[in-house]
């Protein structure tokens, strides 16, 4: 079987990263709070980058090119993370709204309440 | 036995990850996703990538739990309104989960076989030839000898610069989504505590030393301006949480020149390459790095410390 | 200045106009629109004629070839995405910039993301390197989300927030697609790719690399396909586009929504040329067909303008998908890249046009409601008139530029006696002119007289006059996309330049590689 002719480490690291993003899935879908749908895209983010670091360094050295994809990985995931939070913060103020269906269809045209009156 | 370890910290990982999504408590959630943060970081050291244990524990677990955390309190206020309705997805939600981590697993463990029909029994597989091959094959002719800071300034500095402006982004649009009202109040810790300034007088002189010699040690050793930014950062952080700095709507012009330091600091210098003739983004020697990353750290960390204390600017003194 | 800087300048521009903004966002009130039409001297001057006349300009930042560093890439597909960047976000940014003042509170965070935004397109659009794809994403995305927002409005920020956890999902299938690519091939580079692609994934059935390269095509053609809002992934555009403020819709379905189709070009046109692409060709115009179908019946049953016109975009964006089964004939091939092309630039033009227009109309008629547009062929003329116009390219008619791709792809799906496609492109055309006409239907209705001693105020239906800055860019670009359609040998010839390997050279139009 392939998976012991490299480094046991290497091969601990890659069953960690494909359960930590089939984790990361699980947590994204099941979800219904929006800052748990973010913990859960971040451990997904997580496991993508854990993967990408384990299979670039398979050969036993580490990649270089792979730890600076990642780096700039996490830079990104925060930034989106912490613009992610300052637009829940806005939509909670605005609408008291922390649940949101991401994967439904387009609700119909609400009507105008403005447009109601005669 | 080092097997063991490493297999300890995947199932702590694991664990750890299953304790954040499936939590019942949000709150509890937060905490054991920092502190899977802080394993993973363990994790990366264990790979072979120190520089990304850093970064890791200041910005994946440290900077991004400071913000869960933070808009958790924000939001914990009141009930909310809307009440959730049946949620087909969720159903989907196992076995979905499954089948990724399923699909990655297989993928993963095949793509390890990929040269062994090549290799004679040699005990190591044979990879092609990468990009970090090339890399690797680059560093005897650099002044540096950090590789993943060559790549990250020499190699691949066009990135670098994207990647400071998606920063750069997320402030502003952070700034824009709150409307430029503040957002809801935090109470912060009392800050006339006495253990507060001891704490304080203690921690951020020592944050900043060493973020200083992250930031010195990243051309040769792992570190680096990212990792430092971040560290300076997490200091601006415990001093916004004891109320020695606050939030103020909009950025004085020497906070705002603070900001976009580092791309204009990378920018002119890849610009100027062609102004000397050489071709765009090419660096002219260890005083240029020096300089970008300096810059790069100021930006970082103030941009940082920004988004974690929602405001335009920062301001001394209590509230 | 030599074109390969000129090729950098696009992006560099652009960013360095948004970081002075950030600096002093008040004082400079003319650097946003510089920073977003510098962008047309230099292309017209120096980048156009260099790669016409000299072929794909290759530009190595810092000196590094790939796979050790970034390439900088312009062909004619690139060429024409920037020229469309740059005529609808400079016809978008003037629009902006009676709504969104840069000297207002908000306009200070506005103009530094507007520029970002329009960075990250150029970046995205000459970048040859998936990782640094990956980052223009972001900041694409990013900058879209945040502009999107920028109203405050309850509807707004859901739909942002929306937009935001899909576009999140999308760029991590994307990254973990990235991930497997260069671990079973080791460089970055979209070209350099090709190769290993094709060898591995044209070898026999089951072998390990062949999984890992499937798998991660088909992650990235997934994202892909969230981000370009294809059928049946297209569900967060709607509200996103019709919720934005004018300007930013109309960037953001002609411009941002284009760059997933454009990497699904260069991913399954280039990368993965070499495999036999046949059931995934067939699989790409199907949901293209849906999403034809689809999109303009949505669009003739929605009351609110702007959703009609969002849903146009889904629709439109199916003919785009069209030229993967297209391409598989070689005598039908370049017909349909130039007709997939056309689209592209046509499209881009007319629906920009077409939402700058129905936001003059919005502010014009004070609602957006179809209802409540009646006698705008009395006050509001121009924006009616450039909506109008912008739908006779959608809809096909000649002499516009939308006619012409269309025609194209139609005469390519002749070539092949493919009836469906045929079928397809003439029911959308079809479908569009039903809902265009609706909306002008709606307009050119005569408001009824107020009763005497009503409530309504009879004012307010026949609606206040838009100023020239919200409607004159709307008419411009509209005109443009009609245009286009008479004008179209450079754009051709731009086509002409690097096509993909499956249309081969077309030595007719003076093509190169």
């Amino acid at each position: 079987m392939s998976l012991l002719m490299m480094s046991g480490s290497g091969a601990v690291y890659l069953l960690a990263a494909a359960g930590i993003i089939g984790i990361g899935v699980y947590g994204l879908l099941s979800a219904d709070h929006l800052l748990r749908k973010l913990l859960a895209m971040n451990l997904l983010g997580s496991g993508v980058l854990l993967l990408l670091v384990t299979l670039a360094s398979r050969g036993g050295t580490p990649d270089p090119v792979s730890h600076a994809l990642v780096l700039t990985g996490l830079v990104v995931t925060v930034s989106v993370t912490a613009f992610a939070l300052a637009l829940l913060d806005r939509l909670y103020r605005e609408t008291g709204e922390i649940r949101i269906d991401a994967a439904s269809d387009d609700p119909p045209d609400p009507a105008d309440p403005a447009d109601a009156k005669p | 036995m080092t097997l063991a370890l490493d297999a300890l910290l995947a199932l702590a990982l694991l664990a750890l990850a299953l304790g954040a999504v499936a939590g019942a408590a949000l709150f509890r959630s937060i905490v054991m996703f920092i502190v899977f943060g802080v394993v993973l970081a363990l994790a990366w050291g264990r790979i072979g990538a120190p520089d990304l244990a850093l970064a890791e524990a200041a910005i994946g677990a440290g900077l991004t739990g400071a913000l869960l955390l933070v808009s958790y309190r924000r939001l914990v206020r009141t009930t909310p309104r809307r009440t959730p309705r049946s949620r087909p997805a969720a159903r989907l939600a196992l076995p979905l989960g499954l089948l990724s981590a399923a699909l990655v697993l297989g993928l993963g463990a095949s793509g390890f076989g990929l040269e062994d029909t090549t290799t004679a029994g040699a005990g190591t597989v044979a990879v092609p030839s990468t990009a970090g091959q090339a890399v690797l094959a680059e560093m005897a002719s650099l002044p540096l000898d950090n590789p993943v800071t060559a790549v990250l300034l020499i190699f691949r500095g066009y990135d670098t610069l994207l990647e400071l402006t998606v920063l750069l982004a997320a402030y502003l649009g952070a700034r824009l989504a709150l409307g430029g009202s503040p957002p809801l109040s935090a109470r912060s810790a009392p800050a006339a505590l006495p253990m507060v300034g001891a704490l304080l007088a203690i921690v951020v002189p020592l944050s900043a030393l060493v973020s200083l010699h992250l930031l010195h040690a990243g051309s040769d050793a792992p570190g680096g301006a990212f990792q430092g930014g971040a560290v300076l950062a997490a200091a601006g952080v415990l001093l916004v949480l004891s109320g020695r700095l606050r939030a103020i709507g909009s950025a004085p012009t020497s906070q705002r020149l603070l900001l976009v330091l580092g791309t204009l600091t990378f920018l002119g210098f890849a610009l100027a390459a062609r102004l000397v003739g050489a071709a765009l983004f090419t660096l002219p020697g260890m005083w240029a790095i020096y300089l970008i990353e300096s810059a790069l750290l100021l930006s970082i960390a103030l941009t940082l410390v920004l988004l974690f204390a929602a405001g335009g600017g920062l301001a001394w003194g209590r509230e | 200045m030599p074109s390969h800087d000129a090729l950098a300048l696009l992006v560099l521009a652009p960013l360095l106009a948004a970081c002075l903004t950030v600096l002093a966002p008040a004082a400079w009130r003319w650097l946003p629109v510089v920073g977003t039409l510098v962008a047309l001297p230099v292309l017209l001057a120096i980048l156009t004629p260099a790669v016409v006349g000299g072929g794909t300009l290759v530009l190595a930042l810092a000196g590094h070839a790939a796979p050790l560093g970034i390439h900088l890439r312009a062909d004619g597909l690139a060429l024409l995405m920037l020229w469309l960047v740059a005529l609808s976000g400079g016809a978008a940014a003037v629009a902006a910039l009676r709504s969104h003042p840069p000297a207002s509170p908000g306009g200070g965070y506005f103009w530094p993301l507007w520029l970002l935004l329009l960075a990250g397109l150029n970046a995205l659009f000459v970048s040859a390197d998936l990782f640094n794809v990956y980052v223009a994403i972001e900041l694409v995305s990013l900058s879209a989300i945040a502009l999107i927002a920028a109203g405050g409005q309850a509807d707004a920020l859901r739909a942002a927030m929306r937009y935001l956890l899909l576009a999140m999902l999308a760029s991590l299938a994307y990254l973990l697609g990235v991930a497997l690519l260069y671990a079973q091939h080791g460089s970055l580079d979209l070209y350099q790719l090709a190769a290993g692609v094709a060898q591995a994934g044209g070898g026999p059935a089951a072998t390990p690399a062949r999984a890992a390269t499937l798998t991660a095509l088909s992650l990235i053609t997934v994202a892909l396909l969230l981000k370009a809002a294809v059928f049946p992934l297209h569900m967060w555009l709607p509200q996103a586009h019709a919720q934005a403020p004018g300007p930013v819709s109309a960037v953001l379905s002609a411009l941002v929504v284009k760059t997933g189709v454009y990497l699904l070009y260069r991913l399954w046109l280039w990368t993965a040329a070499g495999l036999d692409t046949a059931a995934v060709a067939t699989l790409l115009g199907g949901l293209g067909a849906a999403a034809v179908v689809y999109g303009s019946l949505a669009a003739l049953v929605q009351v609110q303008i702007k959703r009609v016109v969002a849903y146009s975009t889904v629709a439109q964006l199916g003919y785009l998908m069209l030229v993967f089964p297209l391409v598989g004939d070689p005598r039908a091939a370049p017909g349909a890249w130039m007709g997939a092309g056309c689209q592209l630039f046509a499209h881009g033009l007319a629906k920009a046009g077409m939402f700058l227009a129905a936001a003059a109309l919005v502010h014009g008629m004070g609602s957006g409601r179809l209802d409540r547009l009646a006698g705008a062929d009395k006050s509001q003329p121009i924006s009616l008139f450039a909506f109008g116009l912008a739908g006779v390219s959608l809809m096909g008619l000649p002499p516009s530029g939308g006619f012409l791709a269309k025609w194209l792809l139609l005469e390519a799906a002749w070539m092949q006696r493919a009836w469906f496609w045929m079928a397809v492109l003439l029911l959308g055309s079809l479908l569009a002119a039903a809902y265009v006409y609706r909306v002008l239907a709606a307009a050119f209705v005569t408001p009824p007289a107020a009763a005497p001693g009503a409530a309504a105020p009879a004012q307010s239906s026949r609606g206040r006059p838009v100023p020239l800055s919200m409607s004159l860019p709307a008419l411009l670009l509209a005109m443009a996309s009609v245009a286009m359609g008479l004008w179209v040998e450079p754009l051709l010839e731009m086509l002409a330049i690097g096509p993909p390997p499956s249309v081969g050279p077309m030595p007719a139009l003076g093509g190169r590689p």
